[in-house]
């Protein structure tokens, strides 16, 4: 028993002292910390290229471009012409999936073990910010000169208050697709109004056929309904969610939603995991509609089934879809030789040929030269379509709670549609819950 | 028992063993064929575990072996596997040893902590550990995932080892030092060659792990030129929902080559292995 | 055993580098996880993080999702580990009675072992799915049901089927523990039950059972800790879905580390949370069925 106690005392005294320092180094960050990651990630950076007397610089670039549609190699290909027309530079692109390029950005977080150059979605831009990562780019000196030539409404995603922290790489929406031979087959036409959609939804219905597929319960996937119909998520400045998720216009159009979800009308792979996910249910034939991007264009195509695209049917207020994208960000963890490299590399990616290289592999462009260039239209055949949409689309909220805002929307949502509480009851839970987080400092 | 009702007996044993062996194998068999058709054809219906022989291609493997760095991928993981099991058994035999054979001070205590770590899993403390690793420099380094891999196996091992060590007999030791050895003669000499059935199936479980981690190996690994076989299956799964799974099947049907090769070789080792003392009754 | 100084420094060089390993790669990830949960820890770049003493844990004890979460892993525990332990002792019985094709079988309920996680995952949720392997059987073939039923659409449903999936994958583990085991029973006990005319029922519980009591304890305790270590399975085959009804606490956790923002402490929180319920389900396994021994 005494050598327990010993042995025991000993060891408590090392946590101790373990949980001081650990403890301690927390309130001092600062400094040291400061000092210790940016000489990580310079050193790092410096350990993966030959970094001598040419001053070479090698830029590390996370993205998530599609390799199945041929973006991977477009992107290659790009790198090519920008090393040699910048032979001092070096591009390293990884590729990382969507939920993986946000992990790991959430892991380098604190470690500064960040990239100098990141194409992400859009919709990371609040979260990124939140971890004070991003680089503050409307304060580059040529970043308005740049920003005019590319689209508005795709880079206001990259605002956050005033500040710029990041800039367009591409924008996309989602337009209404349909399987055309299930529609000859019952006799239907394209639906012009969300209330003939729903209705088009529940005749194709049958056998193993669903009517429509909604990947998801995010902003994303229903803001673009409750917006149609006049509503809208939070309060036009963010400062709450009160009268607004839970107002009768959203009520009443996630009640559509979870009425379709009943009469077996409308699945998706998030509300009912042992639904098909939406690409391989598209290939099966099972799936009739959806509200999607132009990668399901593309899809469709590969697994050749015939389908139709139009624009997303209009509710009571309009055709108003949710606008997507890519942003390029840059990283405050970056040396000043990573940063000049890397918004070079920017420059050169929004630049309008680049643009129109990756419209060819369906990259919707945001720079407004090459939206026009006849290689573009001719490589996307959607296009006016997009066009169309791409007018009337609307970003999401670009506040920092965002992200946790979204969470909580695809939960509630998804328990309302599935028919776990009644609509009212999920959305006003969504409405306090939200209020809460926006209280919170 | 008479001769008869013996036989009627193992003839049903037999079928039991066959069915169950049916059930146990029906999902392979799914991955296999799956793997041989094109990647369209993975989700129809009505589904097939056995397709048309005129369905069949081999173009899922020749695109992973050729189009992608599958050798590559394949030799990280078999380092990190060979590596991470060699110091796993080391660190682990060696405590084990200790702990079995020495009343030094604090081994009671040490024990209970490493059974204890055991509960724990590696994982858990994702954000922590990757700061460690930074700070060690072991990014994007095959190093930051053998010494983690081997420091979370090392628990479940040590356990094995040092109850399999409590059941060799200290007559030996007591020879050994009246013939003028060691401590380290002890180890070397006869420890390790008479623990070597539980070395062998601790071996088995370490030597699988890097064929299926996931969580940690994707953190580290951000390199192509770095990633193991895990991690490359994953960039399989393209962005919006849409999989490659005629790609991810044949990768993965290659991948379990080596560890069922390694078992074939270490089974015998196996069973024998995990009879320890701990273990029993 | 020899004690005296002559020995002592070799056997600080042996336990070296096991204990250095797990020191700095194990121990000290823990310690710090610990003080973690005590703080809002931020994980920004350049943040500092405040004390926040008790609040994580209370944000844990008052969130419904991670009481879903705790109920959900406790329920696959208490399926599959019984599970396997009963399919694989049962095999492990068949295979020790046999002698031809001994290995073969050996090797085939072992393959799903040492088959990846992610993947039979994902064959196995295509099983389960609405038009998947078993609706097609029960629909088409067998003609039992009319309409697919949605295994993977409600919470215990999923589970379940998630557990057969746990227990289809470790019972070849099972079986080669049990193997050990029976093997070490000597049998002479059998002969001589026989030779009193005691029936091979009565034998398996009177003699086998007592004699691999042991393995059986430690195929419990590791097959639970591995159960509260779910993620793969749950990630893949319904990520939690429907609206986090069936998260497990690794998901959960995992979903307030990467998905939320600022929650790192109440993952903490809920790691320390779930490491001591383990803890305490181990150490009442052990007392409860050995009383009297020490590990």
């Amino acid at each position: 028993m005494n050598k327990y106690k010993k042995a025991t005392s000993f060891l408590l005294c090392i946590i101790l002292l373990l949980v001081m320092l650990i403890g301690c180094s927390q309130q001092s960050t600062s400094s040291s910390d400061n000092q210790a990651s940016s000489k990580q990630s310079t050193s790092n950076n410096d350990s993966q290229k030959a970094d001598s007397k040419d001053e070479q610089v090698t830029i590390q670039f996370w993205h998530n471009y599609d390799a199945g549609a041929g973006q991977i190699d477009v992107l290659n290909q790009l790198i090519a012409q920008f090393e040699s027309q910048n032979p001092s530079i070096k591009v390293n692109p990884v590729y990382l999936e969507w939920s993986a390029l946000r992990s790991n950005v959430v892991a380098g977080a604190t470690t500064g073990m960040l990239p100098d150059v990141l194409r992400g979605d859009i919709a990371f831009v609040p979260q990124f910010q939140s971890l004070n990562v991003l680089t503050e780019m409307g304060a580059l000196p040529d970043y308005n000169t740049i920003a005019s030539s590319i689209l508005e409404a795709p880079n206001s995603s990259a605002k956050m208050g005033d500040k710029f922290y990041g800039i367009a790489a591409n924008t996309n929406t989602k337009i209404l697709f349909y399987n055309k031979k299930l529609f000859e087959e019952a006799g239907l036409s394209v639906p012009k109004t969300q209330d003939e959609m729903w209705n088009d939804a529940k005749a194709l219905s049958k056998g193993k056929v669903i009517g429509f597929v909604e990947a998801g319960t995010g902003a994303w996937n229903i803001a673009q309904y409750i917006w149609s119909n006049g509503g809208d998520l939070l309060a036009p400045d963010y400062s709450t969610a009160t009268g607004y998720i839970n107002s009768d216009i959203a009520v009443a159009t996630i009640q559509k939603l979870a009425d379709l979800y009943k009469a077996k009308a409308l699945t998706g792979p998030s509300l009912d995991p042992g639904a098909l996910g939406d690409t391989d249910g598209w290939t099966a034939g099972v799936y009739a509609m959806e509200i999607d991007g132009p990668w399901r264009a593309t899809m469709a195509k590969d697994a050749n089934i015939d389908i139709g695209a139009a624009q997303m049917p209009a509710g009571t207020a309009g055709s108003i879809g949710v606008l997507g994208g890519e942003d390029f960000m840059m990283f405050k963890t970056s040396d000043k030789a990573h940063q000049e490299a890397a918004w070079k590399f920017i420059k050169f990616m929004v630049g309008k040929e680049a643009q129109v290289a990756m419209a060819k592999v369906g990259q919707i462009p945001v720079n407004k030269e090459a939206l026009t260039d006849s290689a573009t239209i001719e490589a996307m055949p959607l296009m006016p379509i997009f066009s169309e949409a791409l007018k009337t689309a609307r970003p999401r909220p670009v506040t920092p709670k965002w992200s946790d805002i979204d969470n909580i929307i695809t939960t509630k949502v998804a328990e309302a549609i599935t028919g776990q509480k009644p609509v009212k009851v999920a959305l006003d839970e969504a409405a306090v819950e939200i209020d809460k987080l926006l209280a919170q400092k | 028992m008479d001769k008869n009702s013996l036989q009627k007996s193992l003839i049903i044993r037999y079928i039991i063993l066959a069915l169950g062996v049916l059930f146990m194998i029906i999902p392979m068999i799914y991955m296999i064929t799956s793997s041989l058709r094109p990647n369209s054809m993975t989700f129809s219906y009505p589904p097939q575990i056995f397709p048309k022989l005129s369905q069949l291609t081999l173009e899922n493997y020749r695109y992973v072996l050729l189009r992608q760095n599958f050798f590559q991928y394949m030799s990280n993981t078999l380092i990190v596997a060979a590596l991470s099991v060699l110091f796993s058994a080391l660190a682990a035999s060696m405590l084990g040893y200790c702990i079995s054979r020495f009343k030094f001070w604090g081994r009671d205590f040490l024990y209970t902590v490493i059974i204890t770590i055991m509960l724990i899993p590696g994982l858990a403390m994702l954000v922590p550990e990757f700061e460690l690793a930074v700070t060690l420099k072991l990014v994007n380094n095959l190093w930051g995932v053998i010494l983690f891999y081997t420091a979370w196996s090392i628990p479940f091992s040590t356990f094995l080892i040092k109850g399999y060590i409590d059941g060799i007999p200290k007559e030996l030791d007591e020879a050994t030092y009246m013939d003028g050895g060691t401590v380290f003669t002890i180890f070397f000499r006869i420890i390790i060659p008479m623990a070597s059935p539980s070395i062998a199936a601790v071996s088995i479980f370490n030597f699988l792990f890097p064929f299926e981690e996931l969580g940690w190996s994707q953190t580290i690994l951000k390199i192509d030129s770095m990633r193991t076989l895990p991690v490359a299956i994953t960039q399989f799964f393209q962005a919006h929902n849409r999989t490659d799974w005629g790609y991810v099947f044949a990768m993965t049907c290659l991948s379990m080559v080596p560890v069922v090769i390694i078992y074939l070789f270490l089974q015998r080792y196996f069973i024998s292995g995990l009879s320890s003392g701990a273990i029993k009754g | 055993m020899d004690n005296n100084l002559k020995n002592n420094w070799r056997i600080g060089v042996l336990l070296l580098p096991g204990l250095v390993i797990l020191g700095v790669f194990t121990f000290y990830p823990i310690i710090k996880m610990i003080v973690m949960s005590f703080f809002d820890w931020k994980i920004g770049y350049k943040q500092t993080s405040s004390f926040v003493g008790l609040r994580n844990y209370i944000d844990v004890f008052s969130d419904p999702i991670a009481k879903t979460a705790l109920v959900n892993t406790l329920y696959y525990a208490v399926i599959t580990v019984p599970g396997q332990i009963v399919l694989g002792l049962f095999v492990a019985v068949l295979i020790n009675g046999i002698k031809k094709f001994s290995v073969t079988f050996r090797l085939f309920y072992y393959l799903p072992v040492i088959t990846s996680w992610v993947v039979v995952a994902l064959l196995f949720r295509y099983i389960f799915s609405n038009q998947g392997l078993l609706n097609y059987m029960l629909t088409d073939i067998l003609k039992c049901t009319d309409e697919p039923i949605g295994w993977l659409s409600h919470r215990w449903t999923a589970l379940t089927a998630t557990t057969i999936l746990g227990i289809w994958k470790g019972i070849g583990w099972n079986m080669v523990v049990f193997l050990a085991a029976l093997q070490a029973v000597p049998i002479e006990y059998y002969d001589a039950a026989s030779m009193d005319g005691c029936g091979a029922v009565k034998q398996f519980f009177y003699i086998t059972l007592p004699n691999i009591k042991g393995s059986i304890l430690f195929a419990l305790v590791m097959l639970f800790i591995g159960a509260f270590n779910t993620y793969t399975p749950i990630m893949v085959i319904t990520g939690g879905n429907p609206a986090h009804q069936t998260e497990v606490v690794l998901t959960w956790m995992y979903y307030q580390t990467f998905s939320a923002v600022g929650k790192m402490g109440y993952a903490s929180a809920l790691s320390v949370i779930v490491a001591i319920i383990v803890a305490i389900i181990s150490v009442v396994l052990f007392k409860f069925i050995k009383p009297d021994n020490e590990i």
